[in-house]
């Protein structure tokens, strides 16, 4: 079963990433960088990236010609996606401690970070797509 | 260069939506056909639909290491219904399959006009998060 482990933040908690400690910001990456490696070796890592910010977003809508239309304006507040991971897993319960690992991972003076990760599974199609 | 299409959908329930038949399988032809257009023309990463809401948790690590898991939402959360990751020459390319993913059909062939996120995505961290 193939899961997306979808971790979401706003600017203000990317402005405060920024303003750790560059040692907490390499720990921080360290963990991934070795929750990455982990899933490797048990075979259930399909794909992770992250994502550019915000600024650089568009919000794109087709006019009726079919020429896109594009935004690039979001509010502050707006949730945005920082990165995610693709795992395939047994079991529901398995793509949760994944990403209750993911959410450990520590930030400033190596507390975790308690981000919280949202658990999606892709849905299961047959046949050919 | 790599971009995500993010479709969102402020739909909290679960299932698909309730159009005729038909309007639906239009409306999955239509994505069908633009997948293969876009694995001919050599630009599709990976396209995925997820599943519904309902399905959703949010998990947050707990004290001890085990997950702590809640599947409660806000009605008003938009959720992530499906994503493309394309490899395309520019934006404008990027701007254009979005444009096409935004017209899909719907309710009597009428185009649904979705709004869809457009994302870079890095190759690594960028030198100054490590």
């Amino acid at each position: 079963m193939k899961y997306i482990l979808l971790m979401s933040g706003t600017e203000a908690g990317v402005a405060s990433y920024h303003t750790w400690a560059q040692s907490d910001r390499a720990t921080h990456m360290q963990t991934l960088h070795g929750i990455e490696k982990e899933l490797k070796e048990t075979g259930e890592f399909v794909a992770t990236q992250p994502l550019t910010g915000p600024k650089e977003a568009k919000v794109v809508r087709g006019e009726k010609n079919g020429l896109p239309v594009t935004d690039g304006v979001f509010p502050e507040a707006k949730e945005f996606l920082l990165g995610y991971w693709i795992v395939d897993v047994a079991t529901h319960d398995r793509a949760c401690a994944i990403a209750g690992k993911i959410s450990a991972a520590p930030g400033p003076g190596g507390i975790p970070t308690n981000v919280p990760i949202e658990v999606r599974q892709f849905l299961v199609r047959d046949g050919a797509r | 260069m790599k971009y995500m299409l993010m479709m969102n959908t402020m739909r909290a329930g679960a299932g698909v939506p309730a159009w005729p038949k038909a309007d639906l399988q239009a409306h999955i032809a239509f994505m069908h056909s633009l997948n293969r257009d876009l694995r001919d023309s050599g630009e599709l990463v990976q396209a995925e639909g997820l599943s519904f809401p309902n399905q959703a948790r949010l998990v947050r690590a707990g004290k001890d290491g085990v997950p702590a898991t809640d599947g409660i939402f806000p009605e008003s959360k938009e959720f992530l219904a499906g994503f493309w990751i394309v490899d395309v020459d520019n934006p404008e390319q990027a701007y254009a399959i979005a444009a096409r993913v935004s017209a899909a059909p719907g309710p009597g062939g009428a185009p649904l006009n979705m709004a869809i996120e457009v994302r870079p995505i890095m190759s690594a961290p960028p030198p100054e998060m490590l």
